[in-house]
């Protein structure tokens, strides 16, 4: 019951986040149906429109809107680890993601169907890639969300990717065939939100690639995955810590 | 008497176990990126024990640390020294906390959700499993007289509503202790007089509770357990009597009080005097019954006797401009 009571209050909480999610399927079948675009191009769009910006628009709020109202107060003073307030929320998203994600690609599907247009060749890989994308940001905004009040989470976290993208393909052109190279583009594509590699991932650029750890093969694809998971639990770590750690005044902030 | 500043009464065996202690608690607020002449000494040294079923009522001016007392128990903030145990349990712990009720002063709730669903909400989040939620739904409901706005949405809730809402949330699952920020903001008459009849009711059925609030009116029905907070200090009123014990007795005469208070009574007893009205200095209520004897014994003709006892607003005004 608590596990489902707030899970499903990230969809509840703001009166018009279904509304986001019609709006955001709305644009995957206009993008489809009037711009006939081939599975790579319908698979970037989905990644940054879906796996990038409906994260942040979902969780604008999810903790800074309880801040700032005074309503975490109630809700850390219940018989439970506070974390699992955190935890809980961010399933809570993940779940919304995976239908929302399952519903483009049976909305694409349908179209594809009917319209006989384009193909759907890759089109789950791209899915795939971007509810992995998807959770990594949703982790990290909810984490900023502890401590930034209000929604200026996901404002705060649009910003910083965008000059993070923007310094990070400068600095790596102009470092281009530099010893450096490979330490800079190491830095920028580990510990990060995984852009890069899941993209490559919805390209379908790792289905036969193997890597070798301590012995052992692994598909890249599957390492990818891991990867992006890896990031969402930390990132997440950081939030709850963060969160089972701050103190709340009972005043209206 | 609840609260000591330095030391905590030592518990007779015959009194009920303590739900609440604190031990020389300070708290220190800290500016971020300050420096340290900017830190806020909000709590200094305060004890105190509350037992089951005893009503506490939390005064002072703005500012004396009422609201930082009430967030220490609650766990929602640390102390800077001293120690918390609730229900023998660490303040902050999940033990501690399922023994607690938490009212804020300026409740706020999902504005989508109606009153129904955010108790159902807060039910799921106690723990409690489908029968017994709706039950306790149903009877949070009952009790704090609901029915009226119960299905709709807390966005068009007055704030007398959302302080209904707000206590059958902290009443939900029965708790040891209940801890109220000013319950009786935006309460209607009705309400006021429920919510005191309610509180009485829980605390004898042994619920402690604290409540902070700046009407001390209302406080003074319903509890005789005061702690007056003054800059962060818990006021001592130790030597003196608690309000409502001391005071004066108002005596009625067909005449002659002039004579009466002359001949009859001590100088250091008469307060006032007219021919048909005495104003006499009682210091404890056993002493009325003997006064009034000894003044019909002198011939007084006596119509009528009112105690007039120092009620908490003179009390507390006096203990704040001692306290400055």
């Amino acid at each position: 019951m608590r596990i489902w009571e707030l899970m499903k209050e990230t969809l509840w909480r703001r009166e018009y986040l279904w509304i986001v999610h019609v709006i955001w399927l709305a644009c995957y079948g206009g993008f489809w149906w009037l711009l006939v675009p081939d599975p790579e191009e319908f698979g970037n769009f989905l990644f940054l429109w879906g796996g990038v910006l409906l994260p942040l628009a979902l969780s604008a709020g999810i903790m800074g809107d309880d801040i700032a109202s005074g309503r975490i107060c109630v809700l850390v003073t219940k018989p439970f680890w506070s974390g699992k307030l955190y935890l809980y929320r961010l399933l809570g998203l993940s779940l919304q993601g995976a239908v929302h994600f399952a519903l483009a690609g049976v909305l694409v599907l349908v179209l594809h169907v009917i319209t006989g247009k384009s193909t759907m060749a890759g089109v789950g890989r791209w899915l795939l890639s971007a509810w992995l994308l998807f959770n990594t940001f949703a982790a990290l905004s909810t984490s900023l969300s502890v401590v930034v009040k209000r929604a200026h989470n996901s404002l705060l976290l649009f910003v910083a990717t965008l000059t993070l993208a923007v310094v990070a393909g400068m600095l790596l052109h102009s470092l281009q065939g530099h010893v450096l190279e490979p330490l800079v583009t190491g830095f920028f594509r580990y510990p990060f939100p995984p852009l890069e590699l899941l993209h490559h991932l919805g390209k379908g650029d790792y289905t036969k690639e193997t890597l070798t750890v301590g012995g052992w093969q692994v598909a890249t694809s599957v390492a990818c995955v891991a990867h992006s998971v890896l990031l969402t639990a930390v990132y997440a770590g950081m939030g709850i810590l963060l969160l089972t750690r701050r103190e709340f005044l009972s005043q209206r902030e | 008497m609840v609260a000591q500043t330095d030391e905590a009464p030592a518990p007779a065996n015959s009194e009920p176990p303590a739900v609440v202690e604190c031990e020389r608690l300070t708290k220190v607020y800290r500016k971020r990126l300050a420096a340290r002449s900017r830190s806020v000494c909000a709590l200094r040294e305060v004890s105190l024990s509350v037992r089951r079923g005893q009503i506490v009522g939390l005064i002072g001016p703005n500012g004396a640390g009422k609201s930082t007392l009430l967030n220490l128990i609650a766990g929602l903030i640390v102390p800077t020294e001293g120690t918390i145990t609730v229900c023998g349990h660490p303040a902050r712990s999940v033990k501690a906390r399922d023994g607690l009720g938490y009212m804020p002063e300026h409740p706020a709730f999902l504005g989508g959700y109606s009153a129904r669903a955010t108790l159902r909400y807060h039910g799921a989040l106690l723990g409690l499993p489908g029968d017994a939620l709706a039950a306790e739904v149903d009877k949070s409901i009952q009790q704090l007289q609901m029915q009226d706005f119960v299905d709709r949405p807390c966005a068009d809730f007055s704030q007398g509503m959302k302080q209904r809402l707000a206590l059958g949330i902290a009443m939900m699952h029965d708790p040891q202790i209940l801890l109220l920020d000013e319950p009786s903001n935006g309460l209607d008459p009705v309400g006021i007089i429920q919510l005191r009849d309610l509180l009485t009711q829980l605390g004898e059925a042994g619920t402690a509770i604290i409540i902070s609030s700046h009407r001390l009116g209302e406080l003074e029905r319903l509890t005789s357990d005061y702690l007056f907070m003054h800059h962060g200090r818990i006021v001592p009123w130790t030597g003196r009597t608690t309000p409502g014990q001391e005071g004066c007795l108002r005596v009625g005469l067909l005449s002659g009080g002039n004579e009466i208070a002359r001949t009859l009574l001590p100088a250091s007893r008469v307060v006032e005097a007219s021919e048909t009205e005495l104003l006499l200095a009682v210091s404890d209520p056993a002493e009325v019954a003997d006064l009034v004897a000894e003044l019909a014994r002198g011939g007084a003709r006596i119509t009528r006797v009112i105690p007039q006892t120092a009620d908490i607003e003179e009390v507390f005004m006096r203990l704040c401009q001692e306290g400055t």
